[in-house]
């Protein structure tokens, strides 16, 4: 027998066996067909030559709850189980869109199904009288609950030490703690600083994080812990941790790819990340454009900045202007007042000649060296220029050329969304300008709220639970640190 | 029944149960601790019979060794501590290394970089270190013997038991690296010739 989701295709075997099974009170075939097409429907089949049996789930993302739209089993091939396996695959996807509840009403004087539905956990919670018509028969309203995996989530790649939790789709707590004010002497995240700040938080950020979700570590079911990729010492010191908590608690770990994380991120806002989406992904530690048509199973690397992250250029700028660490806010603040078409700086691997191995890499090394060149010669020169001016036009330069590459990969790939995460995201221009372009050429765009884009734990528990709410096997207990690890690899067995 | 957790330089766990040694796991790559760590965990519990639950406390080697390694083990036994609200103890590895000792020693472990972490020690009594010193610099004085193996949670269990009922505190778990982060803030440089 297989099993597989139904498409438009299968619209008239299935009418064929709806109209066999239900007669007078069957769906007419416009109702079935947009049933069909709706994107928040799963309709799964099970085949035996032809249709033998179908159902289907209604979930919102957001929701929490899923509705069982309809079940039927061909009359010949009754009693075979067929109506419970069914169900089964109603519930587990129930689980894996991240439902906390199924409801289902059922004809009061259908024993076989109500036994079936009781078997499987649901209780009766309401009645409705006369629902179905013409016959004017009463329906039971009965509710199964889900109980959605805890999962604890730990992120350490970079200069944040991050502890999450969440229950399915649903946030319960982020606790973070931030070295950036010791790498602020530097001018950057220094590798040693931050792993050795990391050791120094991993305790009291997972005090916090329980005490913010308010449960004990009991309840947790699982542990998640970002293992790539990132710098190595700073990396090895969450994987430490996370399989510390594992097994002194006896839970499954999941290791999972922090970039895809960042993808997985809008699961917390919206119950689930709208497929398939470009996603740029724009931080001190990396710069990546990504197209994304399943969050666990198809990710794939549009391109990534050759040199420097753009998050680090922005730190390089400052530097140049005489402003302090972390670069972003500060030349933000200052390029308020200037004006962004003042100085014509370099777009990165925007001419023609970079476009065919460059198509969707970014470079700001060239940039950064050329705001420098400005500035010195104006000093040497002993000409006063406008630093808000640089500012702005320097800003301006980034992300036009973030925002340029992101969009023109949505084209390319006829994608209408684009989904914005990491530390930059922060930039008041980046977040104009990604507005005023995606409006303009008819993309979606989404942006998680500032503590889900930057680096958090959130997000890691976010993944590892959708990767056991799709019944996906635990990592190993020895994965490594894996500082390059590839976006293709959002789980490392 | 204490949970001995070392990654100073290979990976080791090891079960007490009052003095006596239940168990225990080392692994020996010096490259292998975040991959080893929590197997090193489960077998030594498994291999002691016993479960978490059973355990009242953790002894962390607290360093000084090879930075990105030493981490491993003491975040794996501060979560593991935390979470199961056990009381933790911080070792200083040379201690433990020297508690096996007899008189006079001098106990060196490598610091990497041409270097060696070094402490001395008289009747069990630490009289210098633990500090960091080229190898130039090693003065082994007359009527001390030189130690030169390194640390592994055996050591650091055996000795924290003993510390413990002398009364020395442990409560110490922050982790020792006797350098600082290596970094020097730049002035920042031209790019224009």
């Amino acid at each position: 027998m297989q099993v597989r989701e139904l498409t438009l295709e299968d619209l008239p075997a299935l009418m064929e066996l709806e109209r066999e099974l239900f007669s007078g009170e069957a769906w007419l075939e416009s109702s079935m067909r947009s049933e069909l097409e709706n994107p928040n429907n799963f309709y799964v089949g099970l085949f035996d030559q032809g249709l033998v049996g179908y159902a289907g789930l209604s979930s919102v993302p957001s929701s929490f709850s899923a509705d069982v739209q309809t079940i039927g089993v061909d009359p010949r091939q009754q009693g075979k189980g067929l109506g419970r396996k069914l169900m089964q695959l109603l519930l587990d996807r129930a689980l894996a869109v991240g439902a906390e509840a199924v409801l289902l009403e059922v004809r009061s004087d259908n024993s076989v199904a109500i036994a079936l539905y009781k078997s499987l956990g649901f209780e009766q919670i309401d009645l409705r009288k006369r629902y179905y018509q013409p016959s004017g028969t009463d329906a039971l309203v009965m509710r199964a609950k889900i109980r959605q995996p805890i999962v604890l989530g730990i992120e350490s790649t970079c200069d944040e030490t991050g502890v999450g939790i969440v229950q399915g789709n649903r946030l319960l707590a982020n606790a973070l703690a931030s070295s950036m004010d010791e790498h602020a002497k530097y001018g950057g995240v220094v590798p040693e600083v931050a792993a050795r700040a990391h050791l120094e938080s991993i305790g009291p950020v997972l005090d916090k994080a329980l005490l913010e979700a308010g449960i004990s570590i009991d309840r947790v079911d699982a542990i998640a812990v970002a293992n790539g990729p990132g710098l190595a010492g700073a990396l090895m010191v969450g994987i430490g941790a996370a399989k510390g908590l594992a097994v002194a608690h006896d839970i499954p770990i999941y290791a999972v790819n922090h970039l895809v994380g960042h993808v997985g991120a809008d699961v917390l806002e919206r119950g689930s990340v709208q497929l398939p989406t470009i996603a740029l992904l724009v931080s001190g530690g990396h710069t990546s454009l990504l197209l994304v048509r399943d969050l666990l199973d198809d990710v794939e690397l549009l391109g990534e900045t050759i040199d420097d992250a753009a998050g680090e250029a922005f730190d390089k700028v400052a530097r140049v202007l005489g402003l302090p660490y972390p670069g972003g806010p500060q030349i933000d603040r200052l390029a308020a007042t200037g004006n962004p078409k003042a100085i014509r700086f370099p777009r990165g691997l925007t001419l023609p000649k970079d476009m065919e191995k460059h198509r969707y890499n970014f470079s700001f090394s060239g940039l950064k060296t050329a705001v420098a060149r400005h500035v010195e010669k104006a000093q040497d020169e002993g000409v006063e220029i406008s630093h808000p001016d640089v500012a702005a036009s320097f800003r301006e330069a980034v992300v036009d050329v973030l925002i340029s590459k992101a969009v023109a990969a949505c084209k390319a790939h006829g994608v209408n969304r684009l989904l914005l995460g990491g530390g930059v995201v922060a930039n008041a221009r980046l977040r104009e300008y990604a507005h005023e372009v995606c409006a303009r050429e008819g993309i979606e765009l989404r942006i998680p709220r500032f503590s889900l884009c930057t680096d958090n734990g959130a997000m890691i528990a976010s993944l590892g639970a959708q990767l056991i709410m799709n019944g996906r096997k635990p990592s190993t207990l020895h994965f490594s640190a894996e500082s390059t690890l590839d976006v293709t690899e959002v789980q490392t067995p | 029944m204490l949970l001995a957790i070392d990654s100073s330089s290979g990976t080791s766990a090891a079960i007490f149960n009052g003095k006596a040694m239940l168990s225990h796991l080392v692994f020996e790559d010096p490259f292998g601790h975040a991959e080893n760590i929590g197997q090193a965990i489960v077998q030594a519990l498994s291999e002691a019979g016993i479960s978490a639950r059973d355990l009242t406390a953790v002894a962390v080697g607290r360093g000084p060794a090879p930075y990105t390694g030493l981490r491993v083990g003491m975040a794996a036994g501060i979560a593991f501590a935390n979470s199961l609200k056990l009381e933790i103890h911080g070792v200083m590895v040379l201690d433990a290394i020297a508690h096996f000792a007899t008189g006079s020693v001098v106990v060196t472990t490598d610091a990497k970089r041409g270097e060696l972490f070094v402490a001395a020690y008289e009747n069990g009594q630490r009289v210098s270190g633990p500090s960091v010193i080229s190898p130039q610099d090693l003065l082994i004085p007359e009527g001390y013997s030189h130690i030169t193996q390194g640390c592994d949670a055996q050591m650091v269990g055996q000795y924290a038991i003993a510390a413990l009922a002398r009364g020395v505190d442990l409560s110490d778990v922050s982790a020792l690296y006797l350098r600082s982060a290596d970094v020097t803030p730049s002035k920042g440089k031209r790019v224009s010739g």
